[in-house]
């Protein structure tokens, strides 16, 4: 069965100047976020979310759940695991990089067992699937010291 | 041109059936949203999931090119709605995957007229670096249309 989900966004005014608001989700989960050229581009430190930092977000997230179905299905669920995953925009360009890191705790398994689950994620969740045009996604993946 | 690097981090607890994740962004705008698989897949409970960060990413993505398009053909817009639906669906032998994002574009711009707009919407869509990535592999419709200023 097929899922689906929504998102609605508002903007006023041009480009360079103007902004724009994620009025609601389906979910209702987050929002209203703020959204601006100048924070997406420039200074991420106004407190302004980005295109990119969702699609990161959406990543992350996906990956997680993906890593955490790959060890339990292979008889090592994780304790915890901790996903960042950093998103590379060159405006004219697009989207040019994901880098992925990720750090478990996971009873029974050793760091290589860790990594060849985490490579496996990183080739099947399918936000990976949906970024396959992105040129490089990186993963760094260790069990916690 | 400028690289610009946006991070989300993720912390999950427990398999993947009955666990549950908090995703937070880099800016502070949102932190510690909670999400997991009986929400992603179905019911939902106020819980976000990555199709649902797609959606407001590719909202996000086409309003903002969409701005930039309009403001460059010298029209530049009064207010853009854009509502945008990600669709994942469970392909046969490929599993989960994103199929389609069906975008809906409500705009009031003064002083355009409708094949011109057309014709913008289409360098707005062919702009947008999220639409270009997830065509490879998905449909992605844009349905716009002008709203009387």
């Amino acid at each position: 069965m097929a899922t689906e989900r929504r998102a609605e966004v508002t903007w006023n005014g041009d480009l360079m100047n103007g902004s724009g608001t994620i009025d609601r989700v389906g979910t209702g989960a987050f929002g209203p976020l703020d959204v601006s050229w100048p924070a997406r581009a420039e200074d991420p430190s106004a407190g302004k979310t980005s295109p990119e930092e969702l699609i990161a977000a959406a990543h992350a997230s996906c990956f997680s759940m993906a890593l955490a179905g790959g060890l339990a299905k292979g008889g090592n669920a994780p304790e915890r695991l901790s996903t960042s995953a950093t998103v590379t925009f060159v405006p004219g360009t697009g989207i040019t990089k994901v880098a992925l890191e990720v750090r478990g705790a996971v009873p029974g398994l050793d760091d290589a067992g860790f990594r060849e689950a985490a490579e496996s994620a990183k080739a099947n969740c399918p936000v990976s699937k949906a970024l396959a045009g992105v040129g490089e996604i990186t993963l760094d993946a260790a069990l916690d010291a | 041109m400028p690289r610009i690097e946006r991070s989300a981090t993720v912390s999950w607890e427990g398999n993947v059936a009955r666990g549950e994740g908090l995703i937070t962004g880099e800016t502070g705008a949102f932190a510690e949203l909670p999400f997991s698989l009986p929400t992603r897949l179905g019911a939902v409970a106020g819980k976000t999931s990555p199709e649902e960060l797609l959606a407001a990413a590719h909202g996000g993505c086409l309003s903002m090119s969409l701005a930039g398009e309009l403001t460059s053909a010298g029209t530049p817009p009064e207010r853009l709605e854009v509502n945008v639906k990600i669709v994942m669906d469970e392909v046969p032998g490929k599993g989960h995957l994103v199929v389609a994002s069906e975008a809906d574009v409500v705009a009031r711009v003064p002083g355009i007229d409708a094949d011109r707009f057309d014709a913008v919407v289409a360098a707005a869509d062919a702009g947008c670096s999220f639409s270009a990535l997830i065509r490879a592999s998905a449909s992605v419709t844009v349905r716009a249309r002008l709203e009387a200023t």
